[in-house]
């Protein structure tokens, strides 16, 4: 005999979200208890660096402020701008994360199948999930956007009321992208379920369409630069992003006059963001009550329809081409990632995005007249553009080259029974991640240094520099991956989001931090007291050149030995102590 | 009890079921037996109301398998079961029954008798990371009887179980049966299903080849005696190939 009733339809559904928010409570208690029982150098470890990181962005905004202000007043609408065209790209990139986390979670996580089988109503498991994608895709706003705001209100001398309401701000304004992701993920499983990563990636190239077309009007912006003229043609240009529709402009306007003291303004703003957040979540949990099972039910009988492999003749040519320097067994599995990356969309769309960008600004430096300006300005510039490209890489290699070991996984003996020495598997991906990272960062490099008008032997040097970056930065994500695995877990973003790939991030962003310093310092001190006309071919033949860089790359040489030669070393012999 | 009247489910252009008629009563152990591929999970996780037929019906006790009437009176073990790892097996057999709306006294006195039919007294407050493969098929066996189902639905319920444990489920689905609660299961374990099953139905390529006692099915196929040749028989001709050792060069270097 059956120990339950059926209830009505709103008690079965007040019972299962109880149950629910029990479970997430048990589990954050049960993992919080674990960590500081097992793990509590960890705990310290994380709570350190997130410190070191917080208060590292809090110093970088707030000089960016102060020198904002000694151009204009901090209440000034450029500023507004500044905070709505902010807070408009943080939209837009909420909503693809929270659309993708909760896709995964809903519709492909073996969790979701255990809840649905249970009695619990479609809006209840939503909600659930949409909790945890919420938790997991906008902790890093928190991290950026808290520091951020700090720096502003502290810079502007602004009303308490600031203070009181940008957490308020931050927490309902991350609701709405969050509801819109959340539909997005429902329709697209519902419309297109075998065609999620192409819609993904038709999007994304929809996104960075319109990117470009907004930098290409700012690029034309009329006027010669830096004037009154040119400033106004610019705000007009960039006029949509006070569109007063838009969340973000809600958020910018609502914080800045809470800044300026007009509180009621910002409580106001306070409120139709709150309740947009309301609604955005209405509509959201509508959506999946009606849609969520079709849509489940959709994506997992459209798994199984075969999808046949093609663009073999690009496997062909890379035996051709590596076939005389890398051993077989090892290029076998060089070729396994290079079929997964380009069969992904989510790896290479992201990648040509964030490289694409990229391209697109350095291709825009002579619009701006950078390579006119002093050797010291050019210089610095040309390490600040490669700083960058290395900042953009390391988070490739964070996400997507940190959790490569992870996701073998269960497949994880396959590899492991090999005939072959464990180390190989390592080197593999190893060749494969700084192959990849050559390709895209060399192109970049070259490109911006060129646009600057720099000397051959500058080029020379960051060439170099760009090589031993990405060799250091495919070790240190390799080497910690294979020491750190998390073979639990089947998605990437999450293991990339773990205490590793965390840890990972912060190895990768001070070696980069010291490789540029190591010759991007001695490079500035030489060109700092040079004029732009004194620098040419000859720099190589200047003993006083000759002496600082090559102390610079001494020191980038070391660095990159260690960056390579520790993680893989380390990560070597985990793996080959590793019991599968 | 359970009631499917001509499903047919397609994964886009291939047809995974096919005009699929099944009953299973009240009572009743039913063997569900085919070759990979046939399309056995797909047929169970339209019986729990995880996937929905291209056509056809799927009634749970004459409500629609996927509404929450149906799985109210369901449970479905998978062959891969999910168990929150960082839960207890009391915490997490204490989530299914507050989500089945178990009255708390109810509820711990029927997680009582689970943990000692299961045997799961030494462990069950350790956390689910910890526990070995046949650990977790007991708790996820606890929890789908948690709320004293009217059907239940499960997935090669032997896979990777020690004798022990093997033991304890096989007749737990006896006991099921015999208080009145229907069973479907699916096996590749011809043993299992001659072993347990009321009645045996063979599915291949999606369409039920045979269904009945397995003295029914002997009867169809006469010829053949065991159900292991009758199965052969029935799901593509006689014993398969079985691959020789060959000899390998081995790689140069």
């Amino acid at each position: 005999m059956s120990v339950v009733s059926l209830g009505t339809p709103a008690l079965a559904a007040g019972r299962a979200s109880r149950a629910l928010r029990h479970l997430q409570f048990r589990l954050l208690r049960n993992t919080l208890v674990g960590l500081f029982r097992a793990a509590r150098l960890r705990v310290v470890v994380i709570i350190a660096c997130s410190a070191i990181f917080w208060a590292g962005l809090y110093f970088f905004f707030s000089q960016g402020f102060e020198f904002l202000g000694t151009v204009l007043p901090l209440s000034n609408e450029v500023v507004e701008y500044v905070f709505s065209l902010f807070f408009l790209s943080l939209t837009v990139m909420l909503v693809f994360s929270t659309g993708i986390i909760l896709y995964g979670g809903l519709f492909q996580s073996r969790e979701a199948a255990f809840l649905l089988t249970l009695p619990a109503n479609p809006d209840s498991v939503f909600a659930h999930k949409y909790a945890e994608a919420i938790a997991f895709s906008s902790w890093g706003f928190f991290l950026l956007g808290s520091p951020m705001m700090m720096a502003y209100g502290v810079t502007a001398r602004a009303h308490w009321t600031f203070y009181a309401l940008f957490l308020p701000y931050l927490a309902s304004f991350v609701a709405i992208p969050g509801g819109l992701g959340a539909i997005g993920a429902v329709l697209v499983a519902n419309l297109m379920p075998r065609r999620q990563k192409t819609v993904l990636a038709l999007f994304l190239m929809l996104i960075v369409a319109a990117a470009c077309f907004v930098f290409w009007r700012v690029w034309r912006t009329p006027g010669e630069a830096m004037t009154r003229e040119w400033l106004d043609a610019l705000l007009t240009r960039l006029e949509f992003s006070q569109n007063k529709l838009l969340p973000s402009r809600w958020l910018s306007k609502g914080l800045l006059d809470s800044g300026r003291g007009q509180t009621w303004s910002g409580l106001f703003y306070l409120m139709v963001t709150t309740a947009h957040a309301g609604l955005a979540y209405l509509v959201a949990a509508v959506v999946a009550r009606d849609l969520y099972r079709r849509g489940y039910s959709r994506v997992q009988g459209g798994r199984s329809s075969r999808k046949r492999a093609g663009w073999y003749a690009l496997d062909g040519a890379f035996h051709f081409v590596f076939g005389p320097v890398i051993p077989k067994p090892v290029r076998l599995l060089i070729l396994k990632d290079l079929r997964t990356f380009r069969r992904d969309p989510v790896q290479w769309s992201q990648f040509l995005i964030f490289f694409g960008l990229l391209a697109f600004y350095f291709g825009s430096i002579p619009r701006l007249g950078y390579q006119v300006q002093s050797a010291a300005f050019k210089n610095l510039l040309s390490f600040l553009n490669l700083g960058v490209t290395a900042l953009i890489l390391s988070t490739f290699t964070s996400r997507f080259i940190f959790p490569m070991l992870s996701l073998e996984g269960r497949n994880f003996w396959v590899l492991g029974l090999l005939p072959l020495r464990r180390e190989a598997i390592l080197w593999g991906k190893f060749a494969f991640a700084s192959g990849i990272a050559l390709v895209a960062t060399e192109t970049l490099v070259v490109m911006s240094d060129l646009m600057l008008e720099l000397s051959a032997p500058m080029i020379v040097l960051h060439v170099g520099m760009v090589a031993m970056l990405c060799f250091g930065l495919s070790g240190i994500s390799v080497g910690l991956g294979a020491r750190m695995p998390n073979l639990k877990e089947e998605d990437p973003s999450k293991i990339a989001a773990g205490f590793g790939g965390t840890l990972n991030l912060l190895v990768s962003l001070l070696f980069i931090v010291l490789m540029v310093a190591a010759l991007g310092l001695p490079c500035h001190w030489y060109f700092s007291s040079r004029k732009l006309q004194e620098v040419g071919a000859s720099l190589i033949s200047d003993p006083e050149f000759q002496w600082r860089i090559g102390l610079g790359l001494l020191c980038c040489f070391l660095l990159g030995a260690i960056a390579i030669i520790v993680p893989l070393r380390i990560g070597a012999r985990a793996f080959r102590e590793m019991e599968l | 009890m359970i009631r499917l009247q001509g499903v047919t489910k397609f994964y886009g252009a291939k047809k995974a079921v096919d005009g699929l008629d099944l009953i299973v009563k009240p009572g009743e152990l039913f063997a569900f037996l085919g070759p990979n591929g046939a399309g056995k999970t797909t047929t169970l996780k339209m019986v729990c109301g995880l996937l929905r037929p291209t056509s056809g019906r799927v009634l749970v006790s004459d409500f629609p398998a996927d509404s929450p009437a149906a799985r109210q009176l369901l449970a479905y073990v998978p062959d891969q079961p999910y168990l929150y790892e960082k839960l207890t097996g009391r915490e997490f057999l204490r989530f299914v029954s507050e989500m089945y709306g178990l009255e708390r006294p109810v509820a711990e006195r029927r997680m009582r008798e689970l943990i000692e039919t299961f045997e799961m007294g030494d462990y069950i407050d350790d956390l689910c990371e910890n526990y070995s493969h046949g650990m977790k098929q007991r708790v996820v066996f606890a929890s789908a009887l948690v709320h004293a189902p009217k059907a239940l639905v499960v997935d090669e319920p032997l896979v990777g179980l020690d004798p022990r444990s093997g033991r304890i489920v096989k007749d737990l689905f006896v006991a099921q049966a015999r208080s009145g609660v229907a069973v479907l299961m699916s096996t590749h374990l011809l043993s299992i299903a001659e072993e347990l099953a009321d009645t045996i139905g063979i599915i291949d390529q999606g369409r039920m080849l045979a269904q009945g006692t397995l003295a029914d099915l002997r009867r169809q196929v006469p010829q053949h005696g065991h159900l292991e040749d009758l199965f052969l028989a029935l799901t593509g001709g006689n014993r398969p190939r079985t691959p020789l050792p060959t000899a390998v060069e081995a790689p140069e270097g």
